[in-house]
């Protein structure tokens, strides 16, 4: 071993969030999502499930009755599905499929993002804890509110990615199987939209945030995965709306929902970095 | 004014009712290395963690580098910082991948990262190795790459914690000599906290011996060895039983150490060895050798330890 005279690297100037910093980390837990096959194929079994077999499974099979009575919950949305919603010269059969593909399963593509992060973000931060790796985290320049950011980002973005490709599959394969059947496109709808581009990164961004606020005192992943169903819950209780007819998924109430998400995410983030205490966790390694 | 890198004034650290770290107080000077040594659970890695604003203290204070260290610049303070602990490696990124995430924590531009890393590898005899996974490394690898993550941005301060753990002795000789030129080299500050001692004179300038979170003794090494043992001191072995040549020499010299057929006695001058030796060959005892003794900070480490036992 020999030290070679040099100069020390050139270090850059410390800005309030350093996002070299915050995109190491992400790259890092990336890679090691990547790399990690179990994760991996837990990752995609929900979006494949829910973009691409259930679509399919509605269109090819119809509006039978094998359908309805597969799908808890079906029978009794499509029973309390109000009128007007559905262009009016669909056959019974169409109006079965176009209230499934374009209501019924609305919520679930809550559900990707939100179980996709969980299982992510309680990898990523009490996995590195149950991997001891995080102590080497804590001894770097990173502040609290880059971590947390890293963290939060490096679970939101693959889980928001994630959902939008499940969305593509979704929309190309209801496009390209439902098209003949309904007589022409009619998916996606300015609904969808909201959902796609404002719902699906804000519940992300609090599910993630939840686990990280209790990945400090978890010390397992499962315990930190049991955080999640706090926004899983509320995800429930719109598909449960759906089915019921209580309330029907549409644009003002995506929008609701959009503006409810996106304070509980300023206010969690903020809690989170607050409550961010290297103590806690290094002293419970 | 010059300040200390590291300067510990009366840390304390309670975990419950246990006081893990008792007011420690102890300075290190820019370009020296500090040995902070003890026993396991004696507080030196909750000592680091205090030094690095991992935890906050219950009472006193850490400044470094002329900075008292607080929650508001504690981030700032650890980019000029370097540490080595036994925290793990990420086994599922190669050697080259851990380096240069910590290199881009650190704030390396990228243009610079990927030389700086090839650089390291180097050093630490691990280019070979470079893309392998490093949850495939042996121990010493692993060691190795860690204290490469540590000095990789070339910090002013370094804290190793048990760097020669799972090295071969080899290894554990060139990290020792790499260390020492790298301080003079680059002027950095070393703070290695170890309970291994052997060889540790030839890096260490300061140590503290620290136990159930007191400090026993801390400074200058050789102003520490030579205060417990003025003088020189010499170990004579001799043929036969000790009793007799122990007496003789016990009415010329201070006689310390004594064990069957050798014994140790304490001396300000070369005369007084001569009349030693010269009192036990004319009483017919046979000097088989008389060597010099140069104690060492693991003679230190233990007389400390055996004197704070005794107390």
């Amino acid at each position: 071993m020999t030290t070679q005279t040099h100069t020390r690297p050139s270090v850059g100037r410390r800005s309030p969030i350093g996002w070299q910093r915050v995109a190491a980390v992400m790259r890092k837990d990336w890679l090691e999502v990547v790399r990690n096959k179990q994760l991996l194929s837990s990752l995609v079994a929900v979006p494949v499930v829910f973009a691409v077999v259930f679509p399919v499974a509605i269109i090819l099979l119809g509006g039978s009755g094998i359908l309805t009575s597969t799908i808890a919950g079906l029978q009794g949305f499509l029973d309390h599905f109000p009128a007007g919603v559905v262009p009016a010269d669909y056959t019974t059969e169409q109006v079965v499929v176009y209230a499934v593909i374009v209501y019924f399963f609305a919520p679930f593509f809550l559900l990707i993002p939100v179980m996709t992060a969980s299982i992510t973000a309680s990898s990523s931060l009490v996995g590195e804890k149950e991997r001891r790796t995080i102590e080497g985290l804590l001894y770097t320049p990173l502040s609290n509110r880059e971590l947390v950011l890293a963290k939060v980002l490096g679970s939101v973005i693959p889980a928001v990615v994630l959902t939008w490709a499940s969305f593509v599959i979704y929309t190309v394969l209801v496009g390209v199987l439902g098209a003949p059947m309904m007589g022409g496109i009619f998916f996606p709808t300015w609904t969808w939209a909201v959902l796609i581009v404002l719902l699906v990164p804000l519940v992300s961004f609090l599910a993630t945030s939840m686990i990280v606020a209790v990945s400090g005192r978890s010390t397992t992943m499962q315990g930190a995965q049991g955080t999640s169903m706090f926004v899983v819950f509320p995800v429930l209780a719109l598909v449960i709306g759906q089915a019921t007819g209580v309330m029907l998924f549409n644009v003002v109430v995506a929008l609701v929902v959009a503006v409810v998400l996106a304070v509980l995410d300023v206010l969690a983030f903020v809690l989170v970095v607050a409550k961010f205490q290297r103590e806690q966790i290094v002293t419970k390694l | 004014m010059t300040h200390p890198t590291v300067c510990a004034d009366r840390l304390t650290k309670r975990f419950g009712d246990r006081e893990a770290v008792s007011a420690l107080s102890f300075s290190v000077s820019r370009g020296r290395a500090f040995g902070l040594l003890g026993p396991n659970g004696s507080g030196k890695t909750t000592t680091i963690r205090l030094l690095n604003g991992l935890l906050t203290p219950d009472d006193g204070s850490v400044a470094l580098f002329g900075e008292p260290v607080t929650a508001r610049n504690a981030d700032a303070l650890r980019q000029r910082i370097g540490v080595q602990t036994d925290t793990n490696l990420y086994e599922t990124l190669s050697a080259r991948e851990n380096l240069r995430i910590w290199g881009a924590l650190y704030g390396i531009d990228r243009s610079a990262l990927a030389g700086r890393v090839d650089e390291v590898l180097e050093t630490f005899g691990l280019s070979v190795r470079a893309d392998s996974l490093a949850g495939e490394f042996s121990k010493g690898m692993r060691q190795k790459l860690a204290i490469g993550r540590a000095i990789l941005h070339e910090p002013e301060l370094l804290f190793l914690d048990e760097p020669t753990a799972g090295l071969d002795p080899e290894a554990a000789a060139e990290l020792i000599s790499y260390l020492k030129q790298m301080i003079q080299v680059s002027n950095t500050t070393v703070v290695i906290s170890t309970h291994q001692l052997a060889g540790l004179e030839l890096l260490c300038d300061d140590i503290g011996i620290i136990k159930q979170g007191h400090l026993l003794a801390a400074g200058p090494v050789e102003e520490l060895l030579q205060r417990q043992w003025p003088g020189n001191r010499y170990s004579v072995s001799v043929d036969g039983g000790q009793g007799e040549a122990r007496r003789i020499a016990a009415s010329l010299a201070t006689v310390e150490d004594a064990a069957e057929g050798e014994f140790t006695f304490g001396a300000d001058d070369d005369s007084t060895v001569s009349e030693v030796v010269a009192a036990l060959v004319g009483a017919g005892v046979g000097v088989r050798a008389v060597i010099p003794l140069h104690p060492t900070i693991e003679d230190f480490y233990f007389t400390t330890l055996d004197k704070e036992v005794a107390a």
